[in-house]
Protein backbone atom coordinates (compact mmCIF):
# COMPACT_ATOMS: atom_id res chain seq x y z
CA UNK A 1 0.00 0.00 0.00
CA UNK A 2 1.70 3.19 -0.99
CA UNK A 3 -0.63 5.44 1.13
CA UNK A 4 0.56 5.08 4.60
CA UNK A 5 0.57 7.76 7.10
CA UNK A 6 4.27 6.26 8.11
CA UNK A 7 7.30 7.83 6.38
CA UNK A 8 9.07 6.14 3.59
CA UNK A 9 11.97 6.10 5.83
CA UNK A 10 10.82 4.43 8.97
CA UNK A 11 8.90 1.82 6.49
CA UNK A 12 12.14 0.95 5.01
CA UNK A 13 13.96 0.68 8.55
CA UNK A 14 11.16 -1.68 9.51
CA UNK A 15 11.69 -3.60 6.12
CA UNK A 16 15.40 -3.29 6.43
CA UNK A 17 15.19 -4.99 10.46
CA UNK A 18 12.10 -7.42 8.88
CA UNK A 19 14.57 -8.83 6.25
CA UNK A 20 17.58 -8.93 9.51
CA UNK A 21 15.29 -11.11 11.87
CA UNK A 22 14.39 -13.33 9.08
CA UNK A 23 18.10 -14.26 8.59
CA UNK A 24 18.27 -14.14 12.23
CA UNK A 25 15.41 -17.18 12.27
CA UNK A 26 17.83 -19.34 9.84
CA UNK A 27 20.75 -19.22 12.73
CA UNK A 28 18.26 -20.77 15.42
CA UNK A 29 18.38 -24.29 15.55
CA UNK A 30 14.72 -25.66 15.83
CA UNK A 31 16.04 -28.58 18.39
CA UNK A 32 16.20 -25.41 21.15
CA UNK A 33 12.84 -24.79 20.98
CA UNK A 34 10.86 -27.38 22.77
CA UNK A 35 6.92 -26.97 23.19
CA UNK A 36 5.02 -28.34 25.87
CA UNK A 37 1.79 -27.72 25.01
CA UNK A 38 -1.05 -28.00 27.85
CA UNK A 39 -4.37 -28.62 26.38
CA UNK A 40 -6.20 -27.28 29.81
CA UNK A 41 -3.56 -24.01 30.18
CA UNK A 42 -3.83 -23.49 26.67
CA UNK A 43 -7.67 -23.29 26.77
CA UNK A 44 -7.49 -20.88 30.15
CA UNK A 45 -5.44 -18.15 27.84
CA UNK A 46 -1.70 -18.69 28.27
CA UNK A 47 0.34 -18.19 25.51
CA UNK A 48 2.04 -21.22 24.14
CA UNK A 49 5.39 -19.80 24.46
CA UNK A 50 5.16 -19.44 27.73
CA UNK A 51 4.65 -23.67 28.10
CA UNK A 52 7.51 -23.77 25.72
CA UNK A 53 10.90 -24.48 26.79
CA UNK A 54 13.53 -22.05 24.38
CA UNK A 55 17.67 -22.46 24.79
CA UNK A 56 18.36 -19.00 23.74
CA UNK A 57 22.05 -18.53 22.83
CA UNK A 58 22.67 -15.67 24.56
CA UNK A 59 25.90 -15.18 21.99
CA UNK A 60 23.82 -14.61 19.05
CA UNK A 61 21.04 -12.43 21.07
CA UNK A 62 24.13 -10.31 21.79
CA UNK A 63 25.49 -10.55 18.21
CA UNK A 64 22.05 -9.26 17.05
CA UNK A 65 21.85 -6.72 19.19
CA UNK A 66 24.93 -5.11 17.69
CA UNK A 67 23.69 -5.80 14.02
CA UNK A 68 20.28 -3.61 14.97
CA UNK A 69 22.35 -0.88 16.26
CA UNK A 70 24.37 -0.73 12.87
CA UNK A 71 21.82 -0.99 10.85
CA UNK A 72 20.10 2.02 13.26
CA UNK A 73 23.18 3.84 12.87
CA UNK A 74 23.28 3.45 9.06
CA UNK A 75 19.99 4.81 8.53
CA UNK A 76 20.31 7.49 10.79
CA UNK A 77 23.81 8.72 11.87
CA UNK A 78 22.53 10.94 14.79
CA UNK A 79 21.77 7.87 16.55
CA UNK A 80 25.97 6.54 17.02
CA UNK A 81 26.19 8.69 20.19
CA UNK A 82 23.12 7.38 22.21
CA UNK A 83 23.64 3.75 21.04
CA UNK A 84 27.55 3.64 21.71
CA UNK A 85 27.86 2.61 25.09
CA UNK A 86 24.84 -0.21 24.78
CA UNK A 87 27.75 -3.06 23.73
CA UNK A 88 29.25 -2.48 26.75
CA UNK A 89 25.94 -2.68 29.21
CA UNK A 90 24.62 -5.54 28.08
CA UNK A 91 26.63 -8.62 29.10
CA UNK A 92 25.01 -12.17 29.49
CA UNK A 93 23.33 -11.50 32.41
CA UNK A 94 21.50 -8.07 30.93
CA UNK A 95 20.76 -10.33 28.03
CA UNK A 96 18.97 -12.96 30.06
CA UNK A 97 17.43 -10.30 32.12
CA UNK A 98 16.33 -8.75 28.39
CA UNK A 99 14.98 -12.17 26.72
CA UNK A 100 13.09 -12.36 30.24
CA UNK A 101 11.40 -9.07 30.88
CA UNK A 102 10.92 -8.41 26.37
CA UNK A 103 8.83 -11.70 27.08
CA UNK A 104 6.62 -10.18 29.40
CA UNK A 105 6.93 -6.70 27.85
CA UNK A 106 7.96 -5.35 30.97
CA UNK A 107 8.07 -1.39 29.83
CA UNK A 108 8.68 -0.95 33.34
CA UNK A 109 12.28 -2.33 34.04
CA UNK A 110 13.28 -1.53 30.32
CA UNK A 111 12.27 2.48 31.75
CA UNK A 112 14.11 2.41 34.88
CA UNK A 113 17.34 0.67 32.83
CA UNK A 114 16.96 3.02 30.32
CA UNK A 115 16.92 5.70 33.57
CA UNK A 116 19.71 4.09 35.06
CA UNK A 117 22.24 3.96 32.45
CA UNK A 118 21.08 7.23 30.99
CA UNK A 119 19.87 5.79 28.00
CA UNK A 120 16.54 7.67 25.83
CA UNK A 121 13.97 5.74 26.86
CA UNK A 122 12.97 3.81 23.94
CA UNK A 123 16.01 2.22 23.50
CA UNK A 124 16.76 -0.64 25.67
CA UNK A 125 12.84 -2.16 25.21
CA UNK A 126 13.15 -1.60 21.32
CA UNK A 127 16.25 -3.47 21.10
CA UNK A 128 15.57 -6.51 23.10
CA UNK A 129 11.59 -6.68 21.66
CA UNK A 130 13.66 -7.10 17.88
CA UNK A 131 15.79 -9.70 19.10
CA UNK A 132 13.56 -11.70 20.68
CA UNK A 133 10.89 -11.91 17.70
CA UNK A 134 12.93 -14.06 16.13
CA UNK A 135 12.74 -16.45 18.93
CA UNK A 136 8.88 -16.01 18.73
CA UNK A 137 8.38 -16.26 14.91
CA UNK A 138 10.36 -19.56 15.33
CA UNK A 139 8.04 -20.56 18.12
CA UNK A 140 4.99 -19.82 16.52
CA UNK A 141 6.11 -21.44 13.19
CA UNK A 142 6.68 -24.99 15.49
CA UNK A 143 3.01 -24.72 17.29
CA UNK A 144 1.05 -23.07 14.50
CA UNK A 145 -0.42 -26.92 13.81
CA UNK A 146 -2.12 -26.55 16.85
CA UNK A 147 -3.33 -23.06 17.18
CA UNK A 148 -6.65 -22.94 15.73
CA UNK A 149 -8.65 -20.54 17.90
CA UNK A 150 -7.98 -18.08 20.71
CA UNK A 151 -9.25 -17.46 23.65
CA UNK A 152 -11.09 -13.93 23.88
CA UNK A 153 -9.11 -11.34 25.98
CA UNK A 154 -5.91 -13.62 26.29
CA UNK A 155 -4.55 -11.88 23.05
CA UNK A 156 -1.99 -13.95 21.04
CA UNK A 157 -2.19 -17.65 21.50
CA UNK A 158 1.21 -17.96 20.99
CA UNK A 159 3.09 -14.97 22.34
CA UNK A 160 0.04 -13.17 24.53
CA UNK A 161 0.78 -9.49 22.00
CA UNK A 162 -3.02 -7.55 22.63
CA UNK A 163 -4.92 -9.15 19.33
CA UNK A 164 -5.73 -6.27 17.00
CA UNK A 165 -5.13 -7.15 13.47
CA UNK A 166 -7.26 -9.45 11.03
CA UNK A 167 -6.79 -9.73 8.08
CA UNK A 168 -10.11 -11.31 4.88
CA UNK A 169 -9.06 -13.90 3.23
CA UNK A 170 -10.18 -16.62 0.58
CA UNK A 171 -14.11 -16.72 0.66
CA UNK A 172 -13.97 -14.32 3.34
CA UNK A 173 -12.44 -16.00 6.22
CA UNK A 174 -11.56 -13.62 9.15
CA UNK A 175 -8.11 -14.55 10.42
CA UNK A 176 -6.49 -13.20 13.03
CA UNK A 177 -2.93 -12.21 12.77
CA UNK A 178 -0.01 -11.72 15.41
CA UNK A 179 2.48 -8.82 13.70
CA UNK A 180 4.86 -9.89 16.34
CA UNK A 181 5.47 -13.45 16.53
CA UNK A 182 3.31 -13.67 13.11
CA UNK A 183 1.04 -16.33 14.06
CA UNK A 184 -2.57 -17.04 12.96
CA UNK A 185 -5.89 -17.94 13.97
CA UNK A 186 -9.94 -18.17 12.60
CA UNK A 187 -12.20 -15.88 13.77
CA UNK A 188 -15.63 -15.55 13.59
CA UNK A 189 -16.68 -12.38 11.16
CA UNK A 190 -19.06 -10.91 13.94
CA UNK A 191 -16.99 -11.64 17.16
CA UNK A 192 -14.92 -9.16 19.84
CA UNK A 193 -11.10 -10.79 20.07
CA UNK A 194 -11.32 -8.94 23.60
CA UNK A 195 -14.09 -10.22 25.10
CA UNK A 196 -15.84 -12.89 22.98
CA UNK A 197 -19.29 -10.66 22.24
CA UNK A 198 -21.01 -11.99 18.69
CA UNK A 199 -24.38 -10.28 19.86
CA UNK A 200 -24.20 -8.04 16.24
CA UNK A 201 -26.28 -5.36 17.72
CA UNK A 202 -23.53 -4.26 19.38
CA UNK A 203 -20.08 -4.73 17.16
CA UNK A 204 -20.06 -2.16 14.53
CA UNK A 205 -17.67 -1.21 12.21
CA UNK A 206 -15.62 2.44 11.22
CA UNK A 207 -14.60 2.56 7.89
CA UNK A 208 -12.31 5.35 6.16
CA UNK A 209 -13.66 7.39 3.46
CA UNK A 210 -11.55 6.27 0.44
CA UNK A 211 -9.92 3.38 2.09
CA UNK A 212 -11.91 0.52 0.70
CA UNK A 213 -9.59 -2.25 2.01
CA UNK A 214 -9.87 -1.48 6.16
CA UNK A 215 -12.69 -1.57 8.96
CA UNK A 216 -12.45 -1.20 12.28
CA UNK A 217 -14.43 -3.72 14.72
CA UNK A 218 -15.20 -2.05 17.57
CA UNK A 219 -17.65 -3.66 20.09
CA UNK A 220 -19.79 -1.08 22.31
CA UNK A 221 -19.84 -4.21 25.19
CA UNK A 222 -15.20 -4.13 26.01
CA UNK A 223 -14.78 -0.96 23.99
CA UNK A 224 -12.15 -2.79 22.53
CA UNK A 225 -11.73 -3.32 18.64
CA UNK A 226 -9.39 -4.60 16.13
CA UNK A 227 -8.20 -3.76 12.28
CA UNK A 228 -10.18 -5.65 9.55
CA UNK A 229 -7.96 -5.59 6.48
CA UNK A 230 -9.66 -7.27 3.28
CA UNK A 231 -6.25 -8.26 2.03
CA UNK A 232 -8.05 -10.25 -1.00
CA UNK A 233 -8.03 -7.22 -2.67
CA UNK A 234 -3.97 -6.61 -2.47
CA UNK A 235 -1.65 -7.29 -5.13
CA UNK A 236 1.03 -8.91 -2.77
CA UNK A 237 0.45 -9.71 0.47
CA UNK A 238 3.06 -8.03 2.92
CA UNK A 239 3.83 -9.38 6.05
CA UNK A 240 1.49 -9.20 9.07
CA UNK A 241 3.98 -6.68 11.14
CA UNK A 242 4.57 -4.29 8.26
CA UNK A 243 0.21 -4.52 7.90
CA UNK A 244 0.06 -3.43 11.03
CA UNK A 245 2.63 -0.73 10.48
CA UNK A 246 0.61 0.73 7.50
CA UNK A 247 -2.32 0.72 8.86
CA UNK A 248 -1.70 2.17 12.52
CA UNK A 249 -3.65 5.36 10.99
CA UNK A 250 -6.27 3.13 11.84
CA UNK A 251 -5.65 2.76 15.74
CA UNK A 252 -5.52 6.45 15.88
CA UNK A 253 -8.86 6.59 14.09
CA UNK A 254 -9.98 3.97 16.50
CA UNK A 255 -8.81 5.92 19.96
CA UNK A 256 -9.61 8.88 19.14
CA UNK A 257 -13.25 7.28 19.07
CA UNK A 258 -12.75 6.47 22.68
CA UNK A 259 -12.21 1.89 21.56
CA UNK A 260 -9.33 0.94 23.08
CA UNK A 261 -6.42 -2.13 22.29
CA UNK A 262 -7.08 -4.11 25.17
CA UNK A 263 -11.47 -4.14 25.81
CA UNK A 264 -12.42 -4.62 29.20
CA UNK A 265 -15.74 -5.20 30.33
CA UNK A 266 -16.85 -3.24 33.01
CA UNK A 267 -17.99 -4.94 35.56
CA UNK A 268 -21.00 -4.04 37.90
CA UNK A 269 -22.57 -5.43 41.37
CA UNK B 1 9.26 -1.36 -14.31
CA UNK B 2 6.49 -2.75 -12.00
CA UNK B 3 5.64 -6.55 -12.41
CA UNK B 4 3.89 -6.81 -15.14
CA UNK B 5 0.47 -7.94 -14.33
CA UNK B 6 -2.43 -9.49 -16.27
CA UNK B 7 -6.11 -10.34 -15.74
CA UNK B 8 -6.84 -13.42 -16.37
CA UNK B 9 -10.84 -13.69 -17.02
CA UNK B 10 -11.89 -17.25 -17.40
CA UNK B 11 -15.10 -17.05 -18.82
CA UNK B 12 -16.61 -20.87 -17.96
CA UNK B 13 -16.52 -19.72 -14.13
CA UNK B 14 -18.45 -16.63 -14.78
CA UNK B 15 -22.21 -17.07 -13.72
CA UNK B 16 -22.81 -13.65 -15.03
CA UNK B 17 -23.99 -11.95 -12.13
CA UNK B 18 -22.66 -8.59 -13.32
CA UNK B 19 -20.88 -7.81 -10.25
CA UNK B 20 -17.63 -6.61 -12.15
CA UNK B 21 -20.04 -3.75 -14.01
CA UNK B 22 -21.30 -2.23 -10.72
CA UNK B 23 -17.61 -2.42 -8.93
CA UNK B 24 -16.50 -0.73 -11.80
CA UNK B 25 -19.20 2.14 -12.14
CA UNK B 26 -18.59 2.11 -8.25
CA UNK B 27 -15.14 2.35 -8.35
CA UNK B 28 -14.40 4.51 -11.74
CA UNK B 29 -17.57 6.63 -10.28
CA UNK B 30 -19.55 6.55 -13.80
CA UNK B 31 -23.07 7.39 -14.20
CA UNK B 32 -25.59 4.90 -14.87
CA UNK B 33 -27.21 4.41 -18.30
CA UNK B 34 -30.59 3.32 -18.57
CA UNK B 35 -30.87 0.80 -21.98
CA UNK B 36 -33.61 0.10 -23.72
CA UNK B 37 -34.81 -4.07 -23.67
CA UNK B 38 -32.97 -5.54 -26.58
CA UNK B 39 -34.55 -8.73 -26.45
CA UNK B 40 -31.49 -10.33 -24.10
CA UNK B 41 -30.24 -10.25 -20.36
CA UNK B 42 -27.41 -7.80 -21.70
CA UNK B 43 -27.76 -4.92 -20.13
CA UNK B 44 -25.98 -2.39 -23.21
CA UNK B 45 -24.99 -3.71 -26.63
CA UNK B 46 -21.20 -2.73 -25.65
CA UNK B 47 -18.93 -0.91 -23.72
CA UNK B 48 -19.15 3.25 -23.63
CA UNK B 49 -18.26 5.95 -22.61
CA UNK B 50 -19.21 5.60 -19.19
CA UNK B 51 -19.57 1.80 -19.00
CA UNK B 52 -16.43 0.06 -19.72
CA UNK B 53 -17.31 -3.11 -18.79
CA UNK B 54 -19.78 -5.25 -20.53
CA UNK B 55 -20.83 -8.58 -19.64
CA UNK B 56 -21.74 -10.27 -22.66
CA UNK B 57 -24.67 -12.96 -22.97
CA UNK B 58 -24.43 -15.40 -26.25
CA UNK B 59 -27.15 -17.75 -26.41
CA UNK B 60 -24.75 -20.61 -29.02
CA UNK B 61 -25.98 -24.01 -30.24
CA UNK B 62 -22.59 -25.69 -29.95
CA UNK B 63 -21.53 -28.50 -32.24
CA UNK B 64 -23.92 -31.09 -31.13
CA UNK B 65 -26.68 -28.84 -31.48
CA UNK B 66 -27.17 -28.15 -27.75
CA UNK B 67 -28.04 -24.55 -26.85
CA UNK B 68 -24.73 -23.01 -24.83
CA UNK B 69 -25.52 -19.99 -22.78
CA UNK B 70 -22.16 -17.91 -22.52
CA UNK B 71 -20.72 -15.20 -20.99
CA UNK B 72 -18.25 -13.10 -20.91
CA UNK B 73 -16.60 -10.24 -19.24
CA UNK B 74 -15.76 -7.69 -21.98
CA UNK B 75 -13.59 -4.30 -21.07
CA UNK B 76 -10.07 -2.85 -22.65
CA UNK B 77 -7.77 -5.67 -23.47
CA UNK B 78 -4.58 -3.43 -22.58
CA UNK B 79 -2.97 -4.50 -25.70
CA UNK B 80 1.06 -4.80 -25.46
CA UNK B 81 0.83 -3.14 -28.92
CA UNK B 82 -2.41 -0.99 -28.73
CA UNK B 83 -3.43 0.59 -31.67
CA UNK B 84 -5.24 3.23 -29.95
CA UNK B 85 -1.71 4.28 -28.62
CA UNK B 86 -0.24 4.41 -32.27
CA UNK B 87 -2.96 6.51 -33.76
CA UNK B 88 -3.38 8.89 -31.08
CA UNK B 89 -1.86 12.06 -32.76
CA UNK B 90 -1.80 14.02 -29.48
CA UNK B 91 0.23 11.08 -27.77
CA UNK B 92 -2.62 11.44 -25.11
CA UNK B 93 -2.18 7.26 -25.08
CA UNK B 94 0.31 5.56 -23.19
CA UNK B 95 2.01 2.41 -21.35
CA UNK B 96 2.46 2.86 -17.79
CA UNK B 97 4.54 0.95 -15.87
CA UNK B 98 1.81 -2.18 -14.95
CA UNK B 99 1.58 -2.52 -19.37
CA UNK B 100 -1.78 -0.73 -18.88
CA UNK B 101 -2.77 1.54 -21.59
CA UNK B 102 -4.35 4.80 -20.36
CA UNK B 103 -5.60 8.23 -21.69
CA UNK B 104 -4.84 11.43 -20.51
CA UNK B 105 -7.76 13.83 -20.72
CA UNK B 106 -5.79 16.40 -20.60
CA UNK B 107 -3.90 15.70 -23.99
CA UNK B 108 -6.92 14.33 -25.62
CA UNK B 109 -8.76 16.17 -28.43
CA UNK B 110 -11.48 13.82 -28.82
CA UNK B 111 -10.35 13.60 -32.37
CA UNK B 112 -12.17 9.77 -32.14
CA UNK B 113 -8.58 8.21 -34.06
CA UNK B 114 -8.23 5.72 -31.30
CA UNK B 115 -12.08 4.93 -31.33
CA UNK B 116 -11.94 4.25 -35.38
CA UNK B 117 -8.94 1.79 -35.05
CA UNK B 118 -9.54 -0.18 -31.54
CA UNK B 119 -9.78 -4.06 -33.12
CA UNK B 120 -11.74 -4.59 -30.10
CA UNK B 121 -14.00 -1.52 -30.12
CA UNK B 122 -14.14 -0.55 -26.35
CA UNK B 123 -12.72 2.93 -26.64
CA UNK B 124 -15.70 5.41 -27.01
CA UNK B 125 -15.74 9.77 -27.10
CA UNK B 126 -18.12 11.13 -24.52
CA UNK B 127 -19.12 14.55 -24.89
CA UNK B 128 -18.94 17.06 -22.53
CA UNK B 129 -19.93 20.63 -21.68
CA UNK B 130 -17.88 23.37 -20.28
CA UNK B 131 -18.86 26.29 -18.31
CA UNK B 132 -19.49 28.41 -21.52
CA UNK B 133 -22.04 25.54 -23.16
CA UNK B 134 -19.18 24.75 -25.54
CA UNK B 135 -19.20 21.34 -26.28
CA UNK B 136 -15.92 18.91 -26.83
CA UNK B 137 -15.50 15.51 -26.27
CA UNK B 138 -12.74 12.97 -24.63
CA UNK B 139 -11.99 9.43 -25.07
CA UNK B 140 -13.10 7.30 -22.15
CA UNK B 141 -12.05 3.78 -21.65
CA UNK B 142 -11.45 1.24 -18.65
CA UNK B 143 -8.12 2.36 -17.01
CA UNK B 144 -8.01 -1.74 -15.79
CA UNK B 145 -7.93 0.58 -12.63
CA UNK B 146 -4.33 2.19 -12.67
CA UNK B 147 -4.99 4.37 -9.96
CA UNK B 148 -5.70 0.70 -7.58
CA UNK B 149 -2.45 -0.76 -8.83
CA UNK B 150 -0.52 2.45 -8.17
CA UNK B 151 -2.02 1.66 -4.10
CA UNK B 152 -1.01 -1.61 -4.88
CA UNK B 153 -4.81 -3.45 -4.68
CA UNK B 154 -6.34 -5.23 -7.51
CA UNK B 155 -8.96 -4.13 -10.32
CA UNK B 156 -12.20 -3.31 -8.37
CA UNK B 157 -14.18 -5.62 -10.88
CA UNK B 158 -11.25 -8.64 -9.96
CA UNK B 159 -11.94 -8.03 -6.87
CA UNK B 160 -15.40 -8.35 -6.54
CA UNK B 161 -15.98 -11.55 -8.94
CA UNK B 162 -17.54 -14.17 -6.53
CA UNK B 163 -17.08 -17.35 -8.66
CA UNK B 164 -13.19 -16.46 -8.74
CA UNK B 165 -13.44 -15.89 -12.58
CA UNK B 166 -11.24 -13.22 -12.65
CA UNK B 167 -7.89 -12.78 -11.45
CA UNK B 168 -5.49 -10.46 -11.22
CA UNK B 169 -1.67 -11.47 -10.79
CA UNK B 170 2.10 -11.70 -12.73
CA UNK B 171 1.77 -12.19 -16.14
CA UNK B 172 3.58 -15.63 -16.33
CA UNK B 173 1.53 -17.51 -13.91
CA UNK B 174 -1.65 -16.17 -14.74
CA UNK B 175 -1.08 -17.47 -18.60
CA UNK B 176 0.00 -21.36 -17.29
CA UNK B 177 -3.08 -20.96 -15.50
CA UNK B 178 -4.92 -20.09 -18.36
CA UNK B 179 -3.18 -22.82 -20.35
CA UNK B 180 -4.06 -25.51 -17.91
CA UNK B 181 -7.46 -24.22 -17.45
CA UNK B 182 -8.76 -24.94 -21.12
CA UNK B 183 -6.90 -28.45 -20.71
CA UNK B 184 -9.22 -29.11 -17.91
CA UNK B 185 -12.11 -28.36 -19.94
CA UNK B 186 -11.54 -29.16 -23.38
CA UNK B 187 -13.68 -32.71 -22.72
CA UNK B 188 -16.57 -30.42 -22.17
CA UNK B 189 -15.77 -27.33 -24.53
CA UNK B 190 -13.85 -28.80 -27.52
CA UNK B 191 -13.26 -25.57 -28.98
CA UNK B 192 -11.32 -24.20 -25.57
CA UNK B 193 -8.38 -21.66 -25.88
CA UNK B 194 -6.56 -19.50 -24.58
CA UNK B 195 -7.09 -15.34 -26.09
CA UNK B 196 -3.76 -13.55 -25.98
CA UNK B 197 -3.46 -12.72 -29.71
CA UNK B 198 -0.66 -11.73 -30.19
CA UNK B 199 -0.87 -9.99 -33.12
CA UNK B 200 -1.01 -7.02 -30.67
CA UNK B 201 1.98 -8.13 -28.84
CA UNK B 202 -0.17 -10.13 -26.38
CA UNK B 203 -2.62 -8.17 -24.00
CA UNK B 204 -3.18 -7.37 -20.36
CA UNK B 205 -6.32 -8.96 -20.03
CA UNK B 206 -6.16 -13.13 -20.91
CA UNK B 207 -9.27 -14.69 -21.54
CA UNK B 208 -9.84 -18.42 -21.22
CA UNK B 209 -12.88 -18.60 -24.10
CA UNK B 210 -14.70 -22.08 -24.14
CA UNK B 211 -15.83 -21.18 -27.78
CA UNK B 212 -13.78 -19.63 -30.90
CA UNK B 213 -13.34 -15.75 -30.44
CA UNK B 214 -15.71 -15.24 -33.48
CA UNK B 215 -18.63 -16.80 -31.08
CA UNK B 216 -17.48 -13.53 -28.65
CA UNK B 217 -17.90 -11.21 -31.52
CA UNK B 218 -13.73 -11.69 -30.96
CA UNK B 219 -11.44 -10.81 -34.03
CA UNK B 220 -9.64 -14.32 -34.40
CA UNK B 221 -6.17 -12.46 -35.37
CA UNK B 222 -6.78 -8.55 -34.16
CA UNK B 223 -3.54 -6.72 -35.51
CA UNK B 224 -2.59 -3.10 -35.15
CA UNK B 225 -4.17 -1.59 -38.85
CA UNK B 226 -0.44 -1.21 -41.28
CA UNK B 227 -2.01 2.55 -42.08
CA UNK B 228 -1.52 2.83 -38.61
CA UNK B 229 2.23 1.92 -38.27
CA UNK B 230 2.62 4.25 -41.27
CA UNK B 231 0.90 6.85 -39.59
CA UNK B 232 2.55 7.00 -36.39
CA UNK B 233 6.32 5.05 -36.95
CA UNK B 234 7.22 6.74 -40.67
CA UNK B 235 4.55 9.51 -41.29
CA UNK B 236 4.42 11.47 -38.41
CA UNK B 237 8.31 11.48 -37.75
CA UNK B 238 9.44 12.18 -41.75
CA UNK B 239 6.13 15.04 -41.05
CA UNK B 240 7.73 16.57 -38.22
CA UNK B 241 11.44 16.55 -39.77
CA UNK B 242 9.58 17.98 -43.06
CA UNK B 243 8.29 20.90 -40.94
CA UNK B 244 11.70 21.43 -39.24
CA UNK B 245 12.86 21.36 -42.89
CA UNK B 246 10.72 23.65 -44.04
CA UNK B 247 10.86 25.79 -41.03
CA UNK B 248 14.83 26.11 -41.04
CA UNK B 249 14.42 26.86 -45.07
CA UNK B 250 11.55 29.64 -44.06
CA UNK B 251 13.87 31.17 -41.65
CA UNK B 252 17.21 30.93 -44.07
CA UNK B 253 14.75 32.58 -46.86
CA UNK B 254 14.08 35.38 -44.19
CA UNK B 255 17.32 36.27 -43.00
CA UNK B 256 19.06 35.82 -46.75
CA UNK B 257 16.24 38.04 -48.10
CA UNK B 258 16.83 40.34 -45.46
CA UNK B 259 20.48 40.54 -46.08
CA UNK B 260 19.94 40.63 -49.49
CA UNK B 261 17.66 43.43 -49.33
CA UNK B 262 19.85 45.68 -47.02
CA UNK B 263 22.43 45.29 -49.48
CA UNK B 264 20.15 46.34 -52.17
CA UNK B 265 18.66 49.43 -49.92
CA UNK B 266 22.33 50.39 -49.17
CA UNK B 267 23.15 50.65 -52.98
CA UNK B 268 20.25 52.34 -53.26
CA UNK B 269 21.20 54.93 -50.77
CA UNK B 270 24.14 55.03 -52.35
CA UNK B 271 23.01 55.73 -55.33
CA UNK B 272 20.69 58.30 -54.51
CA UNK B 273 24.13 59.90 -52.65
CA UNK B 274 25.99 60.18 -56.48
CA UNK B 275 22.50 61.32 -57.35
CA UNK B 276 22.72 63.95 -55.20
Amino acid sequence: MKKSVVSKEYQNLQKDILALQENWKKSINPESIIPNLDKGAMSAGVPAAALTSINFEISLFLQWIEEINTLLTKMNPELETKLAGISALVNEETAIRWIDEAFSFNSVYFASFAEENGLEEWIPQFLAETALRPYLQVTAEKVQHEITHAVPGAGCPVCGEPARLAVLRDEGQKVMTCPRCLAHWQAKRIECAHCGNYDHNTIQYITIEGDSTSQIQVCEKCTGYIKVIDTRQYLSMPSSAMLDLNTIHLDFVAQEQGYQVVGQVKQSN
Amino acid sequence: MATEYVKFVDVTKCDGCRACMVACKNWNDLPAEPQDFSGSVQSHAKTTADTWNVLQYIEHEDSKGNLDYLFRHSACFHCTDAACEKVCPENAISYTDFGTVVIDHEKCVGCGYCVNNCPFEVISLKEYVDKNGDKYKKANKCTMCTDRLEEGLQPACVTTCHTGAMEFGDKAEMIKKAEARVKQIKDRYPNAMVYNPQGVGGTHTVYVLAEKPSVYGLPENPKVPTSAVIWKDYAQPIGKMMIGATTMAVVGAFITNTIISKKKNGKNEDGGEHHE
